[in-house]
C-alpha cells in the first residue's frame, strides 16, 4: 500500500489555521458515511448473485482525487483497505478523465484483489474538478475463468486460471455503457444475466455515490470539503496514534502456514510476519518478506489483499470504531518483496484465490502475534477454509431446463475467541468475520437442484479456553437429479486455528464423498468433485481457537455449556476441570465447586509435573 | 353521546384519547400500573374525562369503541419471561434459531458475544420428517416417534410448542398432523403451526415469528382475558379492541390467537396518525413520521397514503435480535433522545450516545443522581426549556446541574458550554438524519419531496433544524404531539392479512394456479370480515406479492393490478409495476430480466368511523410573547427568545424565530430564520421564514 511515510512523522495535529470545530467534523463525517452507506445498500439489494446479496463479498468506497481511502463503511474488511490502489490505476493509465465515465476493474497486479472481484471506479467531478473517486466493487458468480469456480486454486497461472481481465478499462462515457465491454463478459461469462444483474447494482451503486457526493461539495463548498478531508486524516490518525500508545514498545514475530496441496505443495505453504510496536512514534511496523515465492498456483495473495489482511488483524485488536482511512494506516507501515507469495506477486502469477486462503492465514498471524504481549492483547485464531458449504456449485436444473453456477454460503467456522469473549458462532472465515449473511435452506433447494439433509454445529468442538472457540458445524448434501460439480479450495485440514494464551487450537476441518451405499471416502482439501443423484457430500467445518487457560473458565459458564450442548460433560471435566452435581437434564444440574476446586488443582499439579 | 377511546400503554406512562361525538379529542396521561393496565388506563381516563367534563365512568358507559395498545408482549419477550416454550424442527436443523441468518455490525468487535438463540437449544427436538421444494414428501412423518416426544415435553413442563419444518409452505402436512397429535397429547397446551401464522419461504424467519407467538400464548391470553373483564366490569358495552403491528387493531380473541401481532404494536401507531395529519394539511406526497422520545427515534413512512410495512422488525439489534417477520408498519429506531450521553473520544471528537442515561438515574437535570451531559442537559444550558414546566410542571429540573455536566465537557472541547450543548444537538440531529436517511434510502423517496409529521415529548426541541437539514419543506407539528401513537389508535382500522407461498416466474407464469391463492385469500379474509361489519362500515381487500429478479436474494412487495389475472395483459401490467418499484428502490431496472414471485398476499381492512380532525376551533387569545428568555443558537452569542404560551395562539398566527412555544406536554423551538405558523387543527407547520408581509396573524 502508498503510505505517505513523511506524514507518518507528523503527530497528527492539523495545522489548518482555521480548525473546523468538532461538531462540524462529526457533522461531515456522519455524511460520508451515510453515503458509503447508501451505496453499499443499493449493492447489496440489487445484486444477483448470492455472493454478492448473501455473502455480502462486495464493498464500497470513497477515495480522494489524489488515491487516498476517505470513507469505506461496512464492507468486508478484506476488501476495502486497497481501493485507494484500484483508485490510483485509474488516474495512472487514463490522462482524459471526465466526467460520466465509469472503469471497470478487475487486475490483481495493478491494485485489485482478484480477478474474482469487479470494481466500478466512477470519477466525480464537482465544477469540472475531479475531487473524489468511488468505487463499488463486488465478487462476480462467475468470471469466465476456464473452470466453474472464481476459486481456482489449481490455475498455475493466470492464463490457464482464463478469467477475462479488465486493467481499469473504461465502460461508461458521458454516462452511456460501452456495450462492446458488456458483449465480451456476457460472450464469455456463465449465466450472463446474473453477471449484467450485478454489473447493473455496480454502476448504479457508484453513480449513486456519485450524486451524493456533489450534494455533499455543494452543501459544504468545495474549500470546506477539501480542509474536512485533511482534518479527518489527522483526527483518524489521531485515533490510531492514541490506540498505538496503549501497547507496550515490543517485536513480535508469529507464524503460520496454509494446508498443503497436492501434488504442487506437498507441505503446504508455511507463513510468517513480523510486528514492531512502537508506542513512542505511535507506529506499527510489518514485515511481510520473510515469505515464499510466489507458488505455481492461484494461491498468490494480492498487494491489495495482503495489506487488507495486515490491517484486518491490526484493527481487530484495537479498540472499536476507529475510522479506517488513509490517516489511521499512515501509522502503519507494511515491507513487502517483490514476486513474495504474500506481497506483490508477479505476473503471470495467480492471485485467484487471493482474498480469503492465505490472506485467512495473514489475518490470524496478525492478530494472534498481538496476544504474545501478554493477556488481554490480541485474540485467537478464527477457524478458515471454504469448505463444503462454501463450494462453488454448478450443473444442470432439470426443474427450469437451465444452468446453475453459484457459491453456497452455508459454511460456519468457529470465530476465534478474545480476551474478553467467546468465539462469534456465525463466522465464516476471517475476512469475512461474520460479516455475510447466510443461506436460508429453502432458498438453496428452490434455486439450486439440491437437498440439504442437515447441517448442525457440534457440541464439544470450540477450542477451549477461559474464553472458548467458537463450535464447527457439519452440512451434508448432494443434488437430486443431475450431476453436481463442487470446486473445493479448502484450508484448515492440516493447519488448525490456534489458541491464544493457554488456549486451545480449534478442530480441523474435512470433506466427504459418500456414495449411494453410504460409503464415505476423504476427499482431499483442495478439490473438484463430481457428485450424482444419490450420493452426498459432507463437509466438517474448523472451530476457533481458545483465549487462555480453559481452567480458568467461569465454572457457571461450563455449567450453561453443557446445557446448551456447546459442551459435553466429559470435556468440561477433562479440559475444563469442572465438576458437576445431576445430569444436564436433571433439575439439579449445578457446578460441584468443592470437586472442581480439587479437578483443577489436580490438573495444575499433572501439568507441572 | 357515543365515545371512542385509545389507550397506549407503555413502560412509564399510559396515554388515553377520549373522541367526543363531535370530533373533540381530549388526552390524558398517567403511571402505568405494571401489575394492572386498567388502573394507569382508568387514572389517564380521569384526566381526559376531567379535560372534558363528564365522569370517566360515563365515558367508559357510552363510549361504543375502545382500542387498547400494550405493550406487554414486547416486554415479556424482552425480559424473558415468556412461556418455557418447546421448538420442534425437521430433523437436521436443530440450529436455525442459533444460527439465524447471519449478519452483524463491526467485523472488528470481538467483545460481543454471540447472542442466545430464542428457544434454548435444549427445548430444541428434531423431528423425523422431510418435505422437497416442491411440496413432495421425502421422509414420511415419524408419528409414533413424534408422540412418544411429545409426551416427554408434556412430562418436562413446558407451556407451549411452536413447530417450524422445512417446506412446510409448498406442502402443510406434516405440521398439521403434528399439530393434531400436539392437541390430543398435550390438549392443554397452546402450541402455534408456522406455515399457519407466516407462510413465508425462509426457515428462519418462520421459525423466528413462529416460537415468539407461541412463546407468548399463554400470558397473553390470561393478560387478555384479564383486561377485557376489567373493562367490562367498568361498565364498558361497546366493541373492544387491541391495537396491532400490522398499523390496525384486531379483536381481543382474535389476538390472543396469535399474540406476536401486538409486539411493537405502540410504535407502528404513529404512523397512522401522521397519515391522517398530513392528508390533512393536503399533502398527497410521502410523510415521514417521527416518533421522538427520551431514548429512542423512531421513523415510520407513508407512500402514496398508504403505510410502509417490513417484514424485518427486530426485536433487539438487527441481525443479533429476534427477527418477527410478519408484515408490520416498517419503523426504524436509533437510540438517540434526551437520555442520549455526550462525550469526546480519544481522537477530540464529539459523540452522542448510544449510551443512554434512561430515565433512572437520567440526565443530570433530573437531580435524580445523573452525572453524565445529556441531550436534555444541553437543551436546558441552551434556554430551550423552562425548568418549571418539564412535563406539564410536574418535575422541575436543576439549571446548575445542567450546567455544570455540560461545562466539564465544553472543558475537554475548549468551547463554551454553550457552544458545546449546541453541538450536542447538532449531532444529535445526525443521528436522527441517519435514522431518516436509512428509511428513505431503503424505499427510494426523496425527504425534499416529502412531508415530516412528529411526534414525542421531545420532537419539538429539533425537528425544524432537522427538517431543513434534510431539505424538507413541509413539516408538522400536531397539537397532539406528545400521544401520537394513542392518537394514531383513534384512526385505526381493522386490519388483517393472510398470505401463501408459491414460486413461478414471468417467463412461465402459473396464472391458474395464482388465482386459485388469491380466490383463497379473499375467501379466507371474507370468512374473517363477515362478522365484524357493522352499520356502515366497508370492507376493502388489497393484494400484493412479493417478488424480485431472477438471482436475486432480496424482495420487494409489489402491489397486483387486480384480484385476478384475467389474461397476459394483466401479468404485463405487474412485471412493469415491478420494474418501476425496482427503479424506485434502486435506481436500476431490467427489463430483461424474469421476474420471480414468491409470497402473495391479501390485506383486508375493515373500516372504523374515525373521527374528522377539528377545524378552526375559534381558539382566541393573545398572539404576544409571555416572556424572553436568553437562549443559544450558535454563532458564539446568546440571543433574547420570545416566550409563547401555544394554547393561547390561535389558528393562523406565525412565531418567528429565535422563540420558544410552551405547550403542557412539550416544547418547540423556532431557530433563527425559520417561522412557525398555528395550523388550523391547532399543530404547528414549519413556515417559509421570509418577512411575513399581510400574512393573517404574523407577529
Amino acid at each position: 500500500m502508498s503510505l505517505d511515510s513523511a506524514a507518518a512523522e507528523q503527530d497528527g495535529r492539523t495545522t489548518d489555521p482555521e480548525p473546523l470545530d468538532s461538531v462540524q467534523m462529526a457533522v461531515m463525517a456522519n455524511r460520508l458515511d451515510g453515503i458509503v452507506r447508501e451505496m453499499s445498500n443499493t449493492l447489496l439489494r440489487a445484486g444477483r448473485s448470492a455472493v454478492i446479496s448473501s455473502a455480502r463479498d462486495f464493498s464500497c468506497a470513497i477515495i480522494t482525487a489524489d488515491n487516498h481511502l476517505l470513507s469505506s463503511a461496512e464492507g468486508l474488511p478484506g476488501h476495502i483497505f486497497g481501493a485507494q490502489l484500484m483508485a490510483a490505476a485509474m488516474t495512472d493509465l487514463h490522462t482524459d478523465i471526465a466526467e460520466g465515465d465509469a472503469f471497470l476493474h478487475n487486475d490483481p497486479y495493478i491494485g485489485n484483489t482478484h480477478p474474482a472481484d469487479h470494481g466500478t471506479l466512477v470519477p466525480v467531478f464537482v465544477d469540472g474538478e475531479h475531487l473524489f473517486t468511488v468505487c463499488a466493487k463486488a465478487h462476480q458468480a462467475d468470471i469466465g475463468n476456464s473452470i466453474p469456480t472464481t476459486y481456482f486454486v489449481a490455475a498455475k497461472d493466470i492464463y490457464e486460471e482464463g478469467a477475462l481481465i479488465f486493467p481499469c478499462v473504461r465502460i461508461q462515457r458521458d454516462y452511456q455503457t460501452i456495450q462492446d465491454i458488456v458483449r465480451m463478459c456476457r460472450a464469455r461469462i456463465r449465466v450472463p444475466e446474473q453477471w449484467h444483474g450485478d454489473f447493473l447494482a455496480g454502476v448504479g451503486a457508484a453513480r449513486i455515490g456519485e450524486r451524493r457526493l456533489k450534494d455533499f461539495c455543494r452543501k459544504y463548498g468545495k474549500d470546506t470539503v477539501r480542509r474536512f478531508i485533511t482534518q479527518w486524516f489527522d483526527y483518524s490518525e489521531r485515533r490510531m496514534m492514541h490506540a498505538v500508545r496503549q501497547m507496550p514498545k515490543v517485536a513480535l514475530e508469529n507464524s503460520g502456514a496454509h494446508d498443503p496441496f497436492d501434488p504442487i505443495l506437498p507441505t503446504g505453504v508455511a507463513l510468517n510476519i513480523k510486528i514492531a510496536i512502537d508506542p513512542e512514534s505511535a507506529t506499527i511496523d510489518v514485515d511481510l518478506r520473510d515469505n515464499p515465492d510466489c507458488v505455481p498456483c492461484g494461491l498468490n495473495v494480492s498487494e491489495a489483499s495482503a495489506a487488507s489482511a495486515v490491517l484486518n488483524g491490526i484493527f481487530n485488536c484495537l479498540e472499536s470504531n476507529i475510522p479506517h482511512n488513509a490517516g489511521s494506516f499512515r501509522r502503519v507501515r507494511i515491507a513487502y518483496r517483490d514476486n513474495c507469495v504474500l506481497g506483490r506477486p508477479k505476473f503471470p502469477h495467480s492471485c485467484s484465490v487471493s482474498t480469503t486462503n492465505i490472506a485467512d492465514r495473514l489475518v490470524n498471524m496478525t492478530q494472534s502475534a498481538f496476544a504474545k504481549i501478554g493477556k488481554g492483547f490480541g485474540i485467537a485464531e478464527g477457524g478458515c477454509g471454504l469448505g463444503v458449504g462454501m463450494a462453488v456449485i454448478s450443473g444442470k436444473d432439470r426443474r427450469r431446463g437451465d444452468r446453475y453456477v453459484n457459491r453456497l454460503m452455508a459454511t460456519t467456522n468457529g470465530g476465534p475467541a478474545s480476551a474478553c469473549c467467546d468465539g462469534w458462532v456465525s463466522f465464516a472465515i476471517p475476512v469475512i468475520a461474520g460479516l455475510m449473511y447466510r443461506d436460508s435452506v429453502e432458498i438453496d433447494e428452490l434455486k439450486y437442484p439440491i437437498h440439504i439433509k442437515s447441517m448442525r454445529l457440534t457440541p464439544g468442538t470450540g477450542g477451549a479456553g477461559e474464553f472458548r472457540g467458537a463450535p464447527n458445524q457439519e452440512i451434508v448434501y448432494g443434488p437430486r437429479f443431475d450431476t453436481l460439480t463442487a470446486v473445493i479450495p479448502c484450508d484448515g485440514q492440516t493447519f488448525a486455528a490456534k489458541g491464544v494464551a493457554g488456549g486451545h487450537d480449534g478442530t480441523l476441518g474435512a470433506s466427504f464423498h459418500i456414495d449411494r451405499d453410504g460409503n464415505e471416502t476423504k476427499l482431499p482439501n483442495i478439490t473438484t468433485v463430481h457428485v450424482e443423484a444419490g450420493e452426498w457430500l459432507r463437509g466438517r467445518d474448523t472451530s476457533g481457537g481458545g483465549y487462555g487457560d480453559p481452567l480458568d473458565r467461569c465454572p457457571e459458564k461450563l455449567r450453561h455449556d453443557v446445557l446448551e450442548h456447546w459442551e459435553t460433560v466429559e470435556r468440561a471435566a477433562q479440559i475444563y476441570g469442572v465438576v458437576f452435581q445431576g445430569r444436564p437434564d436433571d433439575d439439579g444440574f449445578a457446578v460441584d465447586a468443592q470437586a472442581t476446586r480439587d479437578r483443577r488443582d489436580a490438573l495444575r499439579r499433572d501439568r507441572s509435573v | 353521546m357515543a365515545y371512542r377511546i385509545t389507550v397506549d400503554t407503555g413502560g412509564t406512562f399510559t396515554d388515553v384519547v377520549v373522541c367526543t361525538a363531535d370530533g373533540r379529542l381530549a388526552v390524558g396521561k398517567a403511571m402505568t400500573d405494571s401489575e394492572r393496565s386498567f388502573v394507569g388506563m382508568r387514572n389517564a381516563l380521569d384526566a381526559a374525562a376531567a379535560e372534558l367534563g363528564v365522569d370517566s365512568a360515563t365515558i367508559l358507559r357510552q363510549a361504543e369503541i375502545l382500542i387498547f395498545g400494550t405493550t406487554r408482549a414486547t416486554n415479556a419477550i424482552v425480559t424473558r419471561t415468556v412461556a418455557k416454550t418447546a421448538f420442534l424442527t425437521t430433523s437436521g436443523f436443530p440450529d436455525v434459531l442459533v444460527l439465524k441468518e447471519g449478519g452483524k455490525f463491526d467485523p472488528h468487535d470481538f467483545s460481543q458475544p454471540y447472542p442466545e438463540p430464542y428457544v434454548p437449544r435444549r427445548a430444541t427436538f428434531e423431528i423425523d420428517e422431510r418435505v422437497d421444494a416442491e411440496g413432495g414428501i421425502v421422509t414420511p412423518l415419524d408419528e409414533d416417534a413424534a408422540r412418544r416426544l411429545l409426551a416427554e415435553i408434556g412430562a418436562q413442563g413446558y407451556q407451549a410448542v411452536a413447530v417450524c419444518l422445512v417446506w412446510c409452505v409448498a406442502n402443510p402436512v406434516h405440521e398439521v398432523r403434528l399439530g393434531e397429535l400436539i392437541a390430543e397429547v398435550l390438549p392443554d397446551v397452546p402450541f402455534t403451526l408456522s406455515h399457519q401464522l407466516i407462510p413465508i419461504i425462509r426457515e428462519y424467519r418462520r421459525a423466528s415469528t413462529t416460537a415468539i407467538d407461541a412463546s407468548l400464548k399463554p400470558l397473553m391470553k390470561r393478560y387478555l382475558e384479564d383486561l377485557a373483564r376489567d373493562i367490562r366490569d367498568a361498565g364498558f358495552t361497546g366493541e373492544l379492541f387491541v391495537s396491532t403491528s400490522m398499523g390496525g387493531c384486531m379483536r381481543i380473541e382474535t389476538l390472543a390467537e396469535n399474540p406476536v401481532h401486538s409486539v411493537k404494536s405502540g410504535p407502528a401507531m404513529a404512523p397512522v396518525a401522521g397519515r391522517i395529519y398530513g392528508a390533512e394539511t393536503g399533502v398527497n406526497g410521502d410523510i415521514l413520521v417521527c416518533d421522538a422520545g427520551g431514548t429512542t427515534f423512531d421513523v415510520g413512512l407513508v407512500r402514496q397514503g398508504d403505510l410502509v410495512l417490513t417484514r424485518d422488525t427486530w426485536l433487539g439489534r438487527q441481525w443479533v435480535g429476534d427477527l418477527i417477520s410478519m408484515s408490520t408498519v416498517d419503523v426504524r429506531s436509533v437510540g438517540a433522545g434526551g437520555g442520549s450521553i455526550a462525550w469526546v473520544d480519544s481522537g477530540g471528537l464529539l459523540q452522542v450516545g448510544p449510551q443512554s442515561a434512561g430515565s433512572s438515574p437520567g440526565p443530570a437535570c433530573y437531580g435524580a443522581g445523573g452525572t453524565l451531559p445529556t441531550v436534555t442537559d444541553a437543551a436546558l444550558v441552551l434556554g430551550y426549556m423552562d425548568p418549571e414546566l418539564f412535563v406539564g410542571g410536574r418535575m422541575r429540573l436543576d439549571q446548575d446541574a445542567a450546567m455544570r455536566v455540560i461545562a466539564e465537557l465544553a472543558a475537554a472541547l475548549d468551547m463554551t458550554p454553550e457552544a458545546a450543548a449546541y453541538g450536542i444537538l447538532l449531532v444529535t440531529n445526525e443521528l436522527m438524519i441517519k435514522a431518516i436517511h436509512e428509511i428513505t434510502v431503503m424505499e427510494g423517496i426523496n425527504p425534499r419531496e416529502s412531508m415530516i409529521v412528529a411526534g414525542g415529548g421531545a420532537a419539538g426541541l429539533n425537528i425544524f433544524p432537522i427538517a431543513k437539514e434534510l431539505g424538507c419543506e413541509k413539516v408538522l407539528l400536531p397539537e397532539t404531539a406528545s400521544v401520537l401513537s394513542a392518537c394514531g389508535m383513534q384512526f385505526a382500522d381493522i386490519v388483517s392479512e393472510a398470505s401463501e407461498s408459491f414460486v413461478t416466474t414471468s417467463r412461465d407464469f402459473h396464472r391458474d394456479r395464482v388465482n386459485a391463492i388469491l380466490a383463497g385469500l379473499r375467501d379466507k379474509l371474507d370468512r374473517f370480515g363477515a362478522p365484524l361489519m357493522g352499520a356502515g362500515r366497508t370492507a376493502e381487500i388489497r393484494f400484493s406479492v412479493e417478488a424480485r429478479y431472477q438471482f436475486q436474494v432480496w424482495d420487494l412487495e409489489v402491489a397486483l393490478p387486480a384480484d385476478r389475472f384475467a389474461d397476459d395483459a394483466d401479468l404485463a401490467r405487474l412485471v412493469e409495476t415491478f420494474h418501476a418499484v425496482h427503479e424506485r428502490v434502486f435506481a436500476v431496472r431490467d427489463e430483461q430480466s424474469v421476474v420471480e414471485f414468491l409470497n402473495w398476499k391479501a390485506r383486508l381492512t375493515v373500516g372504523l368511523e374515525h373521527p374528522a380532525v377539528v377545524r378552526g376551533d375559534g381558539r382566541g387569545g393573545s398572539v404576544r410573547p409571555v416572556g424572553v428568555r436568553r437562549s443559544y443558537f450558535g454563532n458564539g452569542a446568546t440571543v433574547e427568545a420570545s416566550i409563547y404560551r401555544g394554547d393561547r395562539l390561535s389558528s393562523g398566527s406565525v412565531v418567528h424565530g429565535p422563540a420558544v412555544i410552551e405547550v403542557p406536554t412539550t416544547t418547540i423551538v423556532v431557530y433563527p430564520g425559520m417561522a412557525v405558523r398555528v395550523s388550523e387543527t391547532g399543530g404547528f407547520m414549519m413556515e417559509d421564514a421570509a418577512p411575513a408581509v399581510g400574512r393573517r396573524g404574523a407577529i
